[in-house]
């Protein structure tokens, strides 16, 4: 077998020679930095720039900019292209902490940095709303909101009533606060212009929003903007669209005549991009004696901002992980003062499925049955929502191996009774996730060279998943050729029309476009559909250097044409409901905490997941997706939350230092297994998600193995050390 | 080395990105003369090839290496000493480049990720272990962790796992490939280990 077994990257990620966007230098580079709000919301009265103008090197000091040179990007969920709608410097009014006032351009950093802090405003400061029980907040019904069909309520049978009348009921209210990404790339790049092309270099995972979103803010025909970005160091939904920097560099640098640097200060990262919104959940769920769930109601109240809906999508998942004949959703929406909140990895569906587990383990003590079998017993057979199949779903066997693997057996059952000689806490909780399985239209070029090399141009962005490996391996495996004769494009809006890879939809969508344009190369190549491929010489015996073929995928139902929104640089996915079928990624986890007897730290020695992600398209890098997730699901049950001031707005721990990601000493044992069964309906590869469905459900584990340890329920995330003394 | 350095070297609020000059606007009239053109010069090694430049006294190790001297496998992920993606090591001890005023090391030797190879490419056995273990996924964390990794062990802190773990944990990796790196670093240290009991 010819296909890598490690990262095909890693070589030139050890060695630090993978470039990303800020790693180009020029010596004529200028560079740029934004000074922002210090008020959470209300106006700009005055603006003082002398003194930042009088700093030797300054070249700019831009605090205005006029609406026909720059527009809104719109709202990547609402047909555009930015995280949000507000383009900040196109008037005096302030929507958030941390907006940008003015955009200083030096000569260094030094001197652009200086400036910016030089500064001043005046500003009529109004009062804010923080949160979601800020008297200020304004709720709104979602599906009444927003009436579009993939966002009304999900309701089957009538749940209220179905509820009432269960023997077994367990209602609770769950809370789950702000949280930021916090990929260790910062946000930006290089801006700046060839002639009259606009050329931006910069990490993210939605080039093709870049490009759509810049050529709707500039008024430009977008074939005259190319976006750069073959390496994104880690994304998780903040750089899923167009960030509002952009915009503003590319006048400046249009008007300087030179290539703009900016790299954004990590506190204002925390301010100037997404974050995940707080979300309130209340679940109810009803049960008969033997442990068969009857109903289940969940409630969701999302923070949003003032100026745009960010759409909650909670119960998709909800209203499937079980069999429940009689479900009923409810999403509202609450606008506050803050940027707009988006995507952050397993957006929905790591707070919903911490609520939602939660609740069906307290179902499971309820009854004193066993958390794991009574997830078993309720099992659905179908998508109960639509009443059609699902694609493939291997919940069960999930959990049943997860159990084996994890020694689920040597459990007993009553909270507090597991403990170390030295009183030590021990708990063991499980849990079940979900996500959808989506697909998006993609386009696939392949170059077949007499040289015996194929080079593969695709939609698809490389943020460290590992979707460069398993185009990689498909090639390699389908033409038996090395490895290193691949070479792959993706995140390049010269090679492909580079859809927005979020939603664990991205090797999915690349791999179906790959595999389709594969067919097309063994056609126009003339070899069989199967058999192991001399490219060399079959390109020889075209008589050409080079065979080029050229695919174009969609996802199941949708139709060609759909593929035009997405060279426009717009949200063009399908799922998880598609014609026929239903089609979502399923994971069952199992952590053990220990909870030490006298400084009551939480630890999280060991973790078991097993998933269900159709086929595994690429093993190596699809564990450390997988490990990866746990560490993101024990940073969102145990560490992480961005705190917020009532009274100022923004986010006070704005700073790696204290807003608590993980560290390498937070991280125990993590198992790993995989059903890996390819799923036959979704795309002719096999391939679900993985990266999001891996978060989904840890949380909910930990809580539920804290329970366990402690017989103390918390409803609350993060658990803290406060919080279990 | 001119003596013209406005505050002394290891202050933790010399960040590029606002520390150091709400500081010094916070001293009123030194805001005038920030910007003057104090420059220091300064010579050390970066992988063994010896700079000489005239340098800012504000600008740190980390914007020297990627900026002035096209460096840029040594990574910025926060500027404030909190994330240690801009690891490196002066004098072959680990620090973090953004908290390092480039003037400070002065007559120092500086290595960098780029210098950890041999010069006809082949990788340190650690390079190969990250690879071996799959110990990263964006990659940018990487160089600073493969830094820390090398200090860990020349300092003698990679015993057991929960010594590596705790070791390590001055560099952060968001897509947490925390165990990969545990692997990388324990395998290598038991290799130089018995390389040395070969000895």
């Amino acid at each position: 077998m010819n296909a890598p077994t490690r990262r095909v990257d890693a070589h030139d990620k050890v060695t630090g020679t993978v470039r990303y966007g800020a790693d180009l230098t020029s010596p004529n580079l200028a560079h740029a930095v934004f000074a922002v709000s210090t008020v959470g919301k209300g106006r700009v009265v005055n603006i003082d720039t002398a003194a930042a103008e009088a700093v030797p090197g300054v070249l700019m000091v831009l605090t205005r900019v006029d609406a026909s040179e720059l527009g809104s990007p719109g709202f990547v969920m609402g047909g555009g292209y930015g995280f949000q709608s507000l383009q900040p410097l196109l008037d005096d009014r302030i929507a958030y902490r941390g907006q940008p006032i003015a955009l200083v351009v030096a000569d260094t950093l030094i001197a652009a940095t200086e400036a910016a802090n030089l500064v001043r405003a005046d500003y009529e400061v109004e009062p804010i709303a923080v949160g979601l029980d800020a008297e200020a907040a304004e709720t709104l019904v979602q599906q009444e909101a927003i009436p579009l069909p993939f966002l009304a309520d999900i309701v089957m049978g009538d749940a209220d009533a179905a509820f009432a009348e269960s023997p077994v009921r367990i209602e609770a209210t769950y809370d789950l606060p702000q949280q930021h990404q916090v990929p260790m790339e910062l946000i930006g790049g290089v801006v700046g212009w060839r002639g009259e092309t606009l050329v931006v270099h910069e990490g993210t995972q939605n080039a093709g929003a870049l490009r759509g979103g810049l050529a709707r803010q500039l008024g430009l025909d977008p074939a005259r903007i190319e976006i750069i970005s073959p390496y994104t160091g880690g994304g998780f939904g903040q750089k899923n669209s167009l960030q509002p920097h952009v915009g503003p560099l590319a006048l400046a640098a249009r008007r300087l005549g030179r290539p703009i640097k900016f790299v954004m200060p990590r506190t204002q990262t925390f301010h100037q991009a997404s974050f995940r919104p707080a979300s309130r959940h209340r679940v109810r769920l009803g049960a008969d004696e033997t442990g068969r769930l009857l109903a289940a109601v969940h409630e969701v109240d999302q923070q949003t901002s003032r100026h745009d809906l960010f759409p909650a999508i909670y119960t998709e998942i909800t209203s499937r992980l079980y069999g429940i004949e009689h479900f009923r959703g409810r999403q509202r929406l609450i606008r506050t003062d803050v940027q707009t909140p988006g995507f952050m990895r397993a957006p929905f569906e790591h707070p919903a499925a911490f609520a939602f587990e939660s609740a069906v383990d307290e179902v499971a003590y309820a009854l004193g049955q066993d958390p794991v079998a009574l997830r078993l017993a309720n099992d659905a057979d179908v998508d109960p929502v639509t009443g059609q199949p699902f694609s493939s779903r291997h919940l069960a066997e999930c959990l049943r191996r997860g159990a084996d693997m994890f020694g689920w057996a040597g459990r007993t059952p009553e909270p507090g009774s597991m403990r170390g000689a030295d009183g030590t806490q021990v708990g063991w909780g499980v849990a079940s996730g979900a996500y959808p399985a989506s697909v998006a239209p993609a386009v696939a070029r392949l170059s077949a060279a007499a040289d015996g090399k194929v080079t593969v141009g695709v939609d698809g962005h490389e943020m460290g998943q590992g979707i460069r490996t398993a185009i990689v391996r498909l090639v390699s495996e389908d033409l038996s050729i090395a490895a290193e004769d691949v070479i792959v494009y993706v995140g390049d809006t010269r090679v492909a029309p580079q859809h927005l890879t979020a939603g664990s939809w991205g090797t999915a969508t690349a791999l179906q476009a790959v595999h389709a344009a594969l067919r097309d190369l063994r056609k126009r190549l003339d070899v069989a559909d199967s058999d192991p491929v001399d490219v060399e010489a079959a390109v020889a015996a075209t008589g050409q250097a080079a065979v080029d073929v050229e695919a174009t995928t969609v996802a199941p139902g949708q139709p060609p044409e759909i593929i035009e929104q997405s060279r426009a640089g717009l949200v063009a996915f399908a799922g998880p409901v598609y014609p026929g079928f239903t089609a979502f990624s399923f994971i069952a986890h199992f952590a053990e905490v220990r909870i030490e007897p006298t400084t009551r730290r939480i630890r999280v020695p060991r973790v078991v997941s097993v998933v269900d992600c159709g086929r595994v398209a690429s093993p190596v890098t699809a564990v450390s997706q997988v490990r990866g997730a746990v560490v993101w699901g024990i940073g969102g049950a145990l560490r992480e939350r961005s705190e917020v001031d009532p009274r100022y707005g923004g986010f006070a721990n704005a700073t790696m230092e204290e807003y608590p990601i993980p560290v390498n000493a937070d991280i125990g044992e993590v198992e790993v297994g995989f059903v890996d069964e390819p799923d036959p309906l979704l795309n002719p590869v096999g391939v679900k998600g993985l990266g999001e469905v891996s978060m989904v459900g840890v949380a909910a584990a930990i809580a539920n193995a804290v329970f366990h340890a402690t017989g103390r329920r918390h409803r609350r995330l993060p658990i803290r050390i406060e919080d279990v003394l | 080395m001119t003596a013209i350095v406005r505050r002394s070297g290891g202050n933790p609020t010399n960040a590029p990105d606002g520390g150091l000059c709400l500081a010094l606007s916070d001293m009123g009239s030194s805001e005038a003369t920030l910007s003057s053109a104090i420059r220091t010069e300064t010579t050390f090694t970066v992988n063994g090839r010896r700079v000489q430049m005239e340098l800012d006294p504000r600008e740190s190790l980390l914007d020297v290496l990627r900026e002035r001297l096209g460096l840029t496998g040594t990574k910025k992920g926060c500027d404030h000493g909190q994330c240690g993606a801009c690891t490196v090591h002066l004098d072959g001890r680990r620090i973090v480049s953004c908290l390092t005023p480039a003037v400070q090391v002065n007559g120092q030797a500086v290595t960098t990720i780029e210098g950890v190879a041999a010069p006809d490419g082949t990788l340190h056995p650690l390079q190969e272990a990250f690879i071996d273990n799959d110990a990263l996924q964006c990659g940018y964390c990487t160089p600073g962790q493969v830094m820390s990794g090398l200090a860990c062990i020349a300092e003698g802190h990679a015993g057991d796992d929960d010594e590596i773990r705790e070791y390590l944990s001055g560099n952060l990796c968001r897509c947490g490939a925390y165990a990969g790196i545990l692997a990388a670093v324990r395998e290598t240290a038991r290799r130089t280990d018995s390389r040395v009991g070969e000895g």
